[in-house]
This record gives C-alpha cells, sequence and structure tokens, in this order.
C-alpha cells in the first residue's frame, strides 16, 4: 500500500474523521490513567448510585465512583486488551492461511478443511467455547477472542493467497525456479498486503466489540479491574436510576469500534478506487461540418456521434469522438478496429445500449427510420422494439444463466407481441431451428451453461430472429468462438442476412474476418472513422493505419522469409489523445499538416479517407513485406 | 539447445463425472535448434502439454525428456522455461521489470553480474535498458511481452515453450512480438515450442507444425508439407476456417450439410473410434461406409503414417485448392 | 519424431459409482457426509471441552471448600475417573439416547434445561430472521435501482453511511439503547422477560436491525454486480420494461450470494441471541450457558455449546440445499 493511498484514505472525509478518533483514543490511553486513574478509584459514599450532578457529570456507581472519570481511565484497557487479542488473530490467522501454500498438498488441505469448519461456527460461539477452556477472565477473553477470529482471518488469508497464488507471475517465477519460500515472500505476501491490513484494522473494531461483549455478560475483565464492558453491564442494572451508566461506556465503545471499522472500510474504498462520477453534461463539441444528406434508404444514419464518459481526474473523456456512420437497407458493413478504438460503444451508443454512466450526444442519429436521442426510455422501447437485434461478444456471459434459453427468446415476443406462453415457446423452438441448433424442441429447455459457445452464439441470433430485424448488430461475434465454430456462425450471419434482407453490421478487430463477411468496411481509430472502403477496393486502402492493419497481420499466404509489417507505437489512451490526427505519431507520412483533425473525404468513388496524405498505391496483399503502405 | 520430447505424456484433471483426460498420451519432438508449431482450437490440450513440460500440472503418465535425460526435479525442468500469453497477469506488479528478470538468472552469478545480464537481455528484446528499473504497469502489452521473453531467457533455457503470447495483444502490436521472436530464435538458435490457435501465426514462425484435437496430437510434419497438403481431415477444416482475403465464406459445401453446424465434442466425453469422426468431411458423416471411424481409434497407428496422420484414411492426399 | 509407443491410450473414462448418475443423489450424499463429520467434530470438542480445562473442573466448580471426598464422588459419578476412551464412548452413547448429563449445581437433567429453554431462543432468532429478510432485500433491491450507473450520489451516500454505521453497532448496545429510548425514557414496550407479543419488539428489532441493514447493502452491491453482466445488456437489447429486467434477469441471479450470506447471518443471529437475551433477561439458552460458564456448570455449557453448534450446522445444510436448487448449475460445478 503506497503512501499516497494512505493520504487518499485520510482525505476522505469518514477516513479523516475515523484517524482523528483513533488519535484522541490513543491519547487517552496514554494519559487518562495518569491523571485520573486515582480520582476513578476514590469511592464516596456521600454519592453513591447518583444520576447527574455538578461534581459528577455522568453520575455515580454503587460504590459513589465518578461514571466519566472510569470511563475515560477504562480507554486503555479496553483497547489493549482488544489489541491484544487481534494480534493473536492476526497471528494465528496468517500462519493457518498461508500454511496451506507452505505444506504439502495433502496436509494443506487438511488445514483448509479444519478452518473451513471453523469457520462455519459464529464468533461468539467460539469465544464462549475458548472462554470455557481459558477460564472467565481477561487473560482467558483475550485468548478466546482472538482465537476465535482465527479462523475467519484464515479463511481471508487463504482466500487471498489463493488468488494470488493462481497468477501467472506466481506460475512463471516457479517456472524460472523460485523456491517455496520466496515466493511466499517476495510474490504472494506482498500481493496480499492491503486486504490484510484493511480486515486487521476492521478485526480490530470487531474486537473491541466482541470483548466489550464478553465482560457485559461477566466473562471477561474481573473486578476490580474494569473495562466499558464491564461498565456497561454494571450500569444497565441500574438505567433506571441513572442511564449514564449505561449510555456512557456504551457509546464509549462504538465510538472506538466505528473508529477502527469505518478507516478500514475507507481504506478498503481506497485501494479499490472508484471514479467519481458527476451527472453534469459535456459542453458541445463545436460543430465540425455541414451535417449530410441523408440517404433516403438508410436504416442507420449517425452523424458527430459522440460517447463521453467522466473522467476520473474531472472532465470528460471521449471514446467516441465524432463518429460518422450510414448503414443502408440490407447492406453489410464491416467496423473495423483494435481494443480501444470505440468500435464496440459506437455500436451500443447506436443501439441506446451505453453504459449509464454514458453521455451520447450526435449532430443526427437516426436507427430503423426513429430518432431515439433526447427521447425517454420507455419511448426508445416502444419506439425501436424489436427493429435492432444485438450479438454480443461473448456468449457464455450474453444469455441470463438462471433461466431456460427457450424462455429467454419466447420473452421477446411475449412483451412485445403480447402472445401466450407456448405460442412464444413454439416460435422460439422454430427459430432456434432456423438458426440450425440441433435438436431445438430439447435445447430450448436448456439452461445456457448446458450449451457450446457456437451454440449459445446462434440462440443469440435466433434472439434477434424472434421478430423481423430491420438491423442485425454483431459487436466481435466469432472472438470468443474457434475458428472452426467461426465460420459456421459467420456463414449463418450471411443466410439469416439473405433470408430477412435486413442489414447487418459486423464488429471485429479482425479485418479478414470482416473483409469475408461484408460489402463495405468502416476503419476506426482512436474513436474517429479513418476510412471507409468498399471491400473490394481494400488492396487499394488510402489511409496508412488501414494499410498498416492490412500488412501486419500474418495470413496463410504471408511470406514467411520477410519480418511482419510493425507500425511504431501503441494506440493512444483515450484521455490523452494527440491534437490533429490521432495516427500521427505512428505516422511515417506524418508532417505539420497533420497537426490539425483531417475530416473524412472522399479518395475514390464510395471510398473515403481521413487523412492529409492518402496512399494511392495499390497495396499487394499476398506480400506482406511492406512498412505502412509503401509500395 | 537440446531436444526436447514428449512421450505418451498423459494429463489428468478431476476424479469421477467431472475427470478430464486433458492430454491424451502425446508423442512429440522439438527438435534443437527448430521450432514447433503447436496449434489447435481451445480445449484441445496444447496450454496444458506446456504447463506439464514446465511442472506446473503433474502429468498422470508418459515421459518428457530433454535429449534422451528425463526431467523429474525443479533443476530439470528450469531448462525449460514458459513465456505466457497474458502479459498483464505474467509480471508481479510490485517488482520492476528488473527484478522480474534478475530473479530467473541462475543464482551463481553474483550481484553485479546480474544486473549487467539483466541489461543485455533487455536490449536483446529491444527494451531500453534504463528502464530495469520501471513497473509493469508502466508498459504497454506489447513491451511486457518483450520483458516476459527476456526473463525466459534469462534462465538459460534449453527449450522455450511460447503459449499464445501473441493472442493477447492488440492487432498493431501482435507483429513486432513475431518479428522478435523469429529474429531471437534465429540469431541464438533457439528451441522453441510455439503454441497458437491462429494457424497463421504458427505458419510464420514454424519449422514444424503439429495439430492437437481433443488431447492428442492428430497431424505433424514439416510446415509446408502440412499446409499443402494436409493428411488429417481436421487440419484441412482449420485450413478452410482461416479467414483470409479473397476467399469466399461460401466453400462448395452446401447449405444444409450437418457437419456444418457439428458441435465440437466435450473433452469430457471423447467420442469412441476416431475422436473426429462427428465432424469430419471424409467421415461416416458424409460416407456411411466408413463405420471404421466410429469404431476403430486411429491413434495406434499413427506412426506409420504420412505426416503420424490419426486418420484410416490419411493416405488419400486432401488438396488445398487455390494454395 | 518419436518412435511409436506401444502402450495403448489410457482410458479416458473411469468407473464412477452407480449413484453418480443422479447429480442430486450425488449431491445429497456428499452434503451429508460433509455435515456428519461436522457434527462428528462437534460432539468431540464438545466432550474435549471439559478435558481442556487446566486443573480438576470438578474441584473448580464445587470450589476450594468442598470436602475431597465429595469432589471425589462427583468425579465418580460424572465417570471423570474412567480412561478417556471409555469416557468418549460412554459420552457418545448417552447422546444417541438423548441423555445430555446432569447439572453439577441443579441436578436436574440438561436435557431437560434446553427443553425449556430452547423455544424461547428459537422464536427470537426466526422472529428476527424473518424480519430480515422481509426488510433487507426490498431495501437492498430498491437502493440498486436507484443508484444505479452512479446515479443519486448523495442516496448512495446516506444509504451506504447509515448502513456502516448501524452495522457496526454490536447488537447487545443496540438493545441496551432501544431500552433506554423505548423503553425507560417512552415507556412504550417492556425492557425485560418474554410475555406478549410487546416484549418481542425490542429484542427482534435489536437482533435484526444490523443483520438487516448489512444484508440489504450486500443485496444492493450484488444486484449492481449483476446489473454490469452481459446478460442484463442483453435483456435491455431486447428491450424489456425494466421491472421484469430487475425481476427476472437481476434478482435471480444476486439470489445466490444472498442467500449464502443469509445462512451466515442466521448462524450469527442464532448466537447473537446470547448477548441480547442477557439485555432483555430472556429466559433462553443465552441466559443459561453464561450463568452456567460463571457457575462452572459444566455439563449443562456442554449440552448448550451443542445445541448452538448443532442448529449452525444444519443452517449451513439448509442453506446449501437452497444454493443448489435456485442456481442450476451449482449440482454440475460440485464435486
Amino acid at each position: 500500500m503506497g503512501r499516497e493511498q494512505w493520504q487518499a484514505a485520510l482525505r476522505n472525509p469518514v477516513g479523516a474523521v475515523a484517524a482523528g478518533l483513533l488519535v484522541v483514543l490513543a491519547i487517552l490511553a496514554v494519559v487518562a490513567p495518569i491523571v485520573w486513574g486515582d480520582a476513578a478509584e476514590e469511592t464516596d459514599p456521600a454519592a453513591l448510585s447518583q444520576g447527574s450532578t455538578s461534581e459528577h457529570v455522568l453520575g455515580t456507581d454503587t460504590l459513589g465512583r465518578d461514571i466519566l472519570l472510569r470511563v475515560l481511565v477504562a480507554t486503555r484497557y479496553s483497547l489493549g486488551l482488544a489489541l491484544l487479542a487481534t494480534a493473536i488473530c492476526v497471528v494465528a490467522g496468517v500462519i493457518l492461511g498461508v500454511l496451506p501454500a507452505v505444506l504439502g498438498r495433502r496436509a494443506g488441505r487438511l488445514v483448509t478443511a479444519a478452518v473451513n469448519l471453523a469457520v462455519a461456527f459464529p464468533g461468539l460461539l467460539l469465544a464462549l467455547f475458548f472462554a470455557v477452556i481459558f477460564g472467565v477472565g481477561a487473560r482467558g477473553a483475550v485468548l478466546a477472542i482472538g482465537l476465535a477470529g482465527a479462523p475467519s482471518f484464515a479463511r481471508l488469508v487463504q482466500t487471498n493467497v489463493a488468488a494470488v497464488a493462481g497468477r501467472d507471475y506466481v506460475a512463471a517465477a516457479r517456472v524460472a525456479g523460485v523456491g517455496r519460500f520466496r515466493l511466499i515472500a517476495r510474490h504472494l505476501l506482498p500481493n496480499i498486503g492491503e486486504p490484510l491490513v484493511v480486515n486487521a484494522t476492521v478485526m480490530a473494531g470487531t474486537a473491541l466489540l466482541s470483548f466489550a461483549g464478553l465482560s457485559f455478560l461477566g466473562l471477561g475483565v474481573q473486578p476490580p479491574a474494569y473495562d466499558w464492558g464491564r461498565l456497561l453491564g454494571e450500569g444497565l442494572d441500574r438505567i433506571y436510576i441513572n442511564p449514564a451508566a449505561a449510555l456512557a461506556p456504551g457509546v464509549a465503545v462504538i465510538v472506538a469500534g466505528l473508529a477502527f471499522t469505518l478507516l478500514g472500510e475507507s481504506i478498503a474504498q481506497v485501494v479499490g478506487v472508484r471514479a467519481v462520477r458527476r451527472r453534469t453534461v459535456p459542453e458541445p463539441a463545436p460543430q465540425e461540418a455541414a451535417v449530410a444528406e441523408a440517404e433516403p434508404d438508410a436504416v442507420l444514419a449517425a452523424d458527430d456521434l459522440r460517447v463521453a464518459f467522466p473522467a476520473p481526474g474531472g472532465g470528460w473523456t471521449h471514446p467516441v469522438d465524432g463518429v460518422r456512420l450510414t448503414v443502408r437497407r440490407g447492406e453489410t458493413v464491416g467496423i473495423v478496429g483494435e481494443s480501444g478504438s470505440g468500435k464496440s460503444l459506437t455500436a451500443l451508443a447506436v443501439a441506446q445500449l451505453a453504459p449509464d454512466a454514458a453521455h451520447v450526444t450526435a449532430q443526427r442519429l437516426e436507427v430503423a427510420g426513429v430518432a431515439p436521442l433526447g427521447r425517454t426510455g420507455a419511448e426508445v422501447r416502444e419506439l425501436l422494439g424489436t427493429k435492432v437485434a444485438m450479438v454480443f461478444q461473448d456468449p457464455m456471459t450474453s444469455f441470463n444463466p438462471s433461466m431456460r434459453v427457450g424462455r429467454q427468446l419466447a420473452e421477446v415476443t411475449r412483451v412485445h407481441e403480447r402472445q401466450g406462453r407456448r405460442a412464444a415457446l413454439a416460435r422460439a423452438v422454430d427459430r432456434l431451428r432456423t438458426v440450425r441448433v440441433p435438436a431445438p424442441e430439447r435445447r430450448a429447455h436448456q439452461y445456457p451453461h448446458e450449451f457450446s459457445g457456437g451454440m449459445r452464439q446462434r440462440a443469440m441470433i435466433a434472439m434477434g430472429l424472434m421478430s423481423t430485424p430491420e438491423l442485425i448488430i454483431a459487436d466481435e461475434p466469432t472472438t470468443a468462438l474457434d475458428v472452426t465454430v467461426q465460420r459456421q456462425v459467420l456463414r449463418l450471419l450471411k443466410d439469416v442476412q439473405a433470408d430477412t434482407g435486413a442489414a447487418v453490421v459486423l464488429i471485429s478487430h479482425d479485418i479478414a474476418v470482416v473483409a469475408q463477411l461484408c460489402e463495405r468496411v468502416v476503419v476506426m481509430y482512436a474513436g474517429r472513422v479513418v476510412e471507409e472502403v468498399p471491400v473490394e477496393r481494400l488492396g487499394q486502402a488510402a489511409h496508412p493505419y488501414t494499410r498498416a492493419l492490412l500488412a501486419s497481420v500474418p495470413d496463410l499466404a504471408t511470406d514467411r522469409d520477410r519480418p511482419l509489417a510493425t507500425i511504431a507505437g501503441r494506440p493512444p489512451d483515450p484521455a490523452d489523445r494527440p491534437e490533429g490526427c490521432a495516427f500521427a505519431p505512428r505516422c511515417e507520412f506524418a508532417d505539420d499538416a497533420c497537426r490539425v483533425r483531417p475530416g473524412l473525404a472522399a479518395v475514390a468513388p464510395d471510398q473515403r479517407a481521413a487523412c492529409w496524405h492518402p496512399r494511392s498505391q495499390p497495396l499487394n496483399l499476398a506480400l506482406d513485406a511492406v512498412t505502412g503502405g509503401q509500395a | 539447445m537440446r531436444e526436447l520430447s514428449f512421450e505418451g505424456t498423459t494429463v489428468r484433471f478431476g476424479t469421477g463425472r467431472s475427470a478430464l483426460t486433458a492430454v491424451d498420451g502425446v508423442d512429440l519432438t522439438v527438435p534443437a535448434g527448430s521450432v514447433v508449431g503447436l496449434v489447435g482450437e481451445s480445449g484441445s490440450g496444447k496450454s496444458t502439454l506446456a504447463k506439464a513440460a514446465v511442472g506446473l500440472v503433474p502429468t498422470a503418465g508418459g515421459e518428457i525428456r530433454l535429449d534422451c535425460a528425463p526431467l523429474r526435479t525443479r533443476r530439470d525442468r528450469r531448462k525449460l522455461q514458459l513465456v505466457f500469453q497474458d502479459p498483464h497477469a505474467s509480471l508481479d506488479p510490485r517488482m520492476t521489470i528488473g527484478e522480474s528478470i534478475a530473479e530467473a538468472v541462475p543464482v551463481r552469478r553474483r550481484r553485479a553480474a546480474r544486473t549487467a545480464e539483466v541489461a543485455r537481455l533487455l536490449e536483446l528484446v529491444g527494451l531500453n535498458p534504463a528502464r530495469a528499473r520501471s513497473l509493469p504497469s508502466g508498459l504497454s502489452g506489447g513491451q511486457r511481452q518483450r520483458v516476459a521473453l527476456a526473463r525466459a531467457l534469462a534462465a538459460e533455457p534449453e527449450v522455450v515453450l511460447a503459449d499464445e503470447i501473441t493472442s493477447a495483444l492488440d492487432v498493431s502490436v501482435q507483429g513486432s512480438v513475431l518479428n522478435l521472436v523469429r529474429d531471437l530464435q534465429r540469431r541464438l538458435g533457439l528451441t522453441m515450442l510455439f503454441i497458437s490457435h491462429d494457424l497463421s501465426v504458427v505458419r510464420y514462425v514454424s519449422d514444424v507444425i503439429a495439430v492437437m484435437y481433443l488431447g492428442r496430437i492428430v497431424e505433424a510434419g514439416p510446415a509446408d508439407a502440412v499446409l499443402s497438403a494436409p493428411r488429417h481431415p481436421y487440419t484441412r477444416t482449420l485450413l478452410d476456417a482461416a479467414p483470409a482475403f479473397g476467399v469466399a465464406l461460401d466453400d462448395p459445401v452446401p447449405a444444409d450439410d450437418p457437419r456444418l453446424d457439428a458441435e465440437a465434442p466435450s473433452p469430457h466425453d471423447p467420442p469412441l473410434g476416431c475422436r473426429f469422426h462427428r465432424r469430419c468431411p471424409i467421415g461416416p458423416l458424409t460416407r456411411p461406409e466408413r463405420t471404421i471411424c466410429a469404431e476403430t481409434d486411429p491413434q495406434p497407428g499413427a506412426a506409420d503414417r504420412p505426416h503420424r496422420a490419426a486418420c484410416h484414411f490419411a493416405a488419400e492426399i486432401l488438396e488445398v485448392p487455390g494454395r | 519424431m518419436t518412435a511409436p509407443v506401444a502402450a495403448p491410450p489410457a482410458p479416458t473414462r473411469t468407473r464412477v459409482p452407480a449413484w453418480a448418475g443422479n447429480p442430486w443423489a450425488g449431491f445429497l450424499l456428499r452434503r451429508l457426509g460433509r455435515l456428519l463429520v461436522s457434527l462428528a467434530v462437534l460432539v468431540t470438542l464438545a466432550f474435549g471441552m471439559i478435558h481442556l480445562i487446566p486443573g480438576d473442573p470438578v474441584r473448580a466448580a464445587l470450589g476450594v471448600t468442598a470436602p475431597p471426598d465429595l469432589v471425589d464422588a462427583r468425579r465418580e459419578a460424572l465417570g471423570l475417573n474412567d480412561p478417556l476412551g471409555v469416557q468418549f464412548v460412554d459420552y457418545v452413547r448417552s447422546l444417541f439416547s438423548g441423555d445430555l448429563g446432569v447439572s453439577m449445581t441443579s441436578g436436574v437433567p440438561v436435557s431437560e434445561t434446553i427443553g425449556q429453554r430452547l423455544p424461547a431462543t428459537a422464536s427470537l432468532a426466526v422472529a428476527a430472521f424473518v424480519v430480515v429478510m422481509l426488510a433487507a432485500i426490498p431495501l437492498g433491491l430498491a437502493m440498486a435501482v436507484l443508484t444505479r450507473g452512479g446515479r443519486r450520489r448523495s442516496t448512495e451516500l446516506g444509504f451506504t453511511s447509515t448502513s456502516a454505521v448501524v452495522t457496526a453497532i454490536p447488537e447487545f448496545l443496540l438493545a441496551v439503547g432501544l431500552v433506554f429510548v423505548f423503553g425507560v425514557t417512552l415507556g412504550w414496550f417492556p425492557v425485560a422477560g418474554r410475555s406478549d407479543a410487546a416484549s418481542y419488539v425490542l429484542p427482534v428489532v435489536a437482533l435484526a436491525l444490523g443483520p438487516a441493514l448489512l444484508m440489504a447493502r450486500i443485496v444492493r452491491v450484488e444486484a449492481l454486480a449483476v446489473m454490469d453482466e452481459d446478460f442484463v445488456r442483453t435483456a435491455r437489447a431486447k428491450r424489456l420494461p425494466p421491472l421484469r429486467v430487475y425481476l427476472r434477469h437481476v434478482f435471480p441471479n444476486a439470489l445466490t450470494s444472498t442467500l449464502t450470506i443469509g445462512g451466515l447471518l442466521l448462524s450469527g443471529m442464532i448466537v447473537g441471541t446470547v448477548l441480547v437475551e442477557n439485555v432483555f433477561a430472556w429466559p433462553g439458552m443465552g441466559m443459561t450457558i453464561v450463568s452456567s460458564i460463571l457457575a462452572k456448570d459444566y455439563p449443562v455449557v456442554q449440552g448448550i455449546v451443542l445445541v448452538y453448534g448443532a442448529a449452525v450446522l444444519l443452517m449451513n445444510l439448509v442453506v446449501d440445499v437452497l444454493l443448489a436448487v435456485a442456481d442450476p448449475r451449482s449440482t454440475i460445478r460440485e464435486g
């Protein structure tokens, strides 16, 4: 845990208050017994069991001792015992937690099983059990609370160790010949430190409260010694006479317990930093070009589409930064780009499925004849209905795991066409058959986990076909699938497109996949469209990025004796894009002109590129040993 | 550099109903100084084979040898080094890249010698030696994968195993890492097992290509021969499926052909006979008279067939049109 | 390439017992097995407790002034002079016949005491659990829906900080506070004893408030996590009405962890009754175990520890079975 993180934890108001309280408590623990220790023992026969008076602000106990002073003096004992118990708990927990990693497989499993069994029992039950064995008293209670907390702390250590031990870098260290103990010291413990510190802090709070509980029951600190729990127990008997006698130690316990717990939690929050989201609206971007004429048969028309997210340090980032995209009825368009190019977010924004935190704007956005921007969610649902079908990247996670596949499909018809359960299910089975899922009646009654990846992606396509979509957006539909299955799914998409006449937008990082299915390719880089080109003209791609992309990916015809073309550098971070052409820093043709952002301009019929220096030489795709389109 | 060979290597996971034989009697040799490309779908057991070689998963049978000497102890296994798929996960986020590399340098070296070695290795993989003090978080994916390669080389390995080292990288960065692998291999004469699901990538770096399907090697041979004249129909399917420019999605197979939509069998329950017969374009699916495929395992006679193909009909050359 | 290997390929499928054909039978059998092992450990620990106490427990119980022959007679009666193995066998045998021994101080059979005290404790725990579930799940879901995607930051902050503070207050302190406000100051509810429905209010609230807020926090966090899942995006892509998305797609998938935590809370609450009973002088097992520990009446402590422990283990079994029913994948993953 770095210094900045501690500081961040303290900057958090809750964390700051908690830390401040702990400092005050620590000072009290040191000072109070020295200053008021004797006064707190002083009995006053003249003022037995009094309520609040000017002399005794919180009243007195049965022997006439001042409650306030006793509560203050008890700080040291209460905190000290709690910290002692915490120390026992943490040490025992870490030992038990790390043991399975040190011991062999069999002995390790035994330790894990024992810890798991012990964790099943609530801490208080274990504490009572140990309190019987170690005897009633402060020593017994410290041991009891420490040991009772050890199993759950050990479980925590084990979980963390297991998570870290499963990481590749631990495997890599093992392969590199790093020994078992060094592995624990260098790789395991440092990487589980943060959660352990957090939990030890919270544990201290829990120990304090548990200790108060045991003392309150009379099983902890024994007279004449006293801690807050003891005072509370004595005070409760006289709550009708002097409520303060019970409430004051209670408040002390709560304040101290909360200080530990809240400090731990605010550290935990800092460790798992969450961006502060503000729901203000980003400034409108300067209007760039006049809105182009809408094509009459467009099923999707987007102009200057922008998606903004609140940035962690304030302000906004624009992962999608002025995209222009038109898809004609029945057309197949591929969007290609690397991760971070904004291609998936473009698709989600178009379908009105962008994440909640996103702010979507556009000069114009029309999807299937509907302009969804500025409408309420209910209106969008009503208008778009089933006109846009989505196929997502990961078929494993895109189905509800706890609902049968057939019902998930039938749901579409039931909601949008108000059909009965049976009719909707029959349609689902029919659609599954259309996408060539074998034995669709049986499959419809299965859960998603009983489907293979390829079958799930088919079912996802079938879900889009429950009605007649005008636009199918497939976002990396084959990335999670094997090559042979990828081909099946692509062919299916092609067949579906031919049968239904729906337009298809296929999003992929793989330009070869897109080229196989699509008529037109849209290349995105750093949130913008850099080139639009008909697939048969890919060989004459004009933008240096498109050309480099084509040349740097090996295919089955790549010349093995020559190095692959490469693109220097890496794609820019959305929060930190260069002015002007975003590709310029990686481009060998870049010059001063590229400091101004280029717009999409026609370089050939149906082909547009956003580049000041478009290339015109044909690119020999079979001969890849060219750098960035010099051929 | 020495020769790595797997002999009947078997790896099993789990017991009872969830038992799974991930690697099933694999014989494979990586000759000294050459690159063997191992290609297969996810779940075919290719990564498990590499993990078994370096001792990250225990084997249930067979032997892994380095120049005929079986690998038994941890010391033996240090002579094999594995490069992992995800460079974001394979470097300890709390150690500088210099420390990560130095950790793999054999301990007999002195401190100064180790520092010098780290600098040399960083230079070798095309990184500025001054970056030894940076943490992995300051590096891009491609740079981290270079560090991972340097760490593998630091252990002075006899054989390097590369497990899908480009699949987690951005498309525009993949090429440079592949170039580096090829370049290092040629300059240092590395012996290498290069694992990938992408036939095009494997083809680019390998001298020998082995194809794995459901835990078994179904075909292995010189790269050019395997690609131009595959003997196993699965290899042929992979070649067909690889997306390529100018190759249309429609092949001559009619759209209602059942094998187009055949599902890959579960590795928990591999089919009897030939493991590929339910998806095979030249098997009982299209030629009902070929019942042998569903009944007899083609693995035993594989060594006598061309490309050691695990196919009863390996003698038929499967032409690859247009290549 | 290597030479051919003569050995035939290893068999890939191992024989499995017949019951494995039915995943439910297998699951229940495994789970019952685990319960039996846990119970065995619990019984051993309860038996061992009396032997782990340093010194002579009978002497400790009767006090230093007790005549030696009385101590010896009591030791004999408790069977403490027999070899350890014999004692253990006797102990287990009498457990099976429902005999938990006799109180050292009152001479009343322990099973009789527990029989009298158990209903009070159980009714308190069950009532509190029902309150927790009825309050926490709707509250957590509503909070998740209201604060999704960083909306209503102030609502979120208010909820999370209030619940964090209340959750950190242990039930017995809450009980004291409630007694002061509603019993002493306002006089609305009785502050001690178990009689009519009104007497349940304060103990149940004291026991349920913290767990309810904790549970609501967990339901909220889980529901928010589920809302980020791909399949919820799929549901939105189907343009389903929000209520349907939350009830059909989000909630059932947040249920697993809710159940897991619910089970932990209930076992925590069973034992939490010990403290609450002592605040409200509730005539349950919690009062009894504390007074027995103080009086060193070990057979009673042993018996009550056994009952608490067995209740917790049974609770865990029920939760595991419910989890298996709720999640269609779990029976397959288990194993």
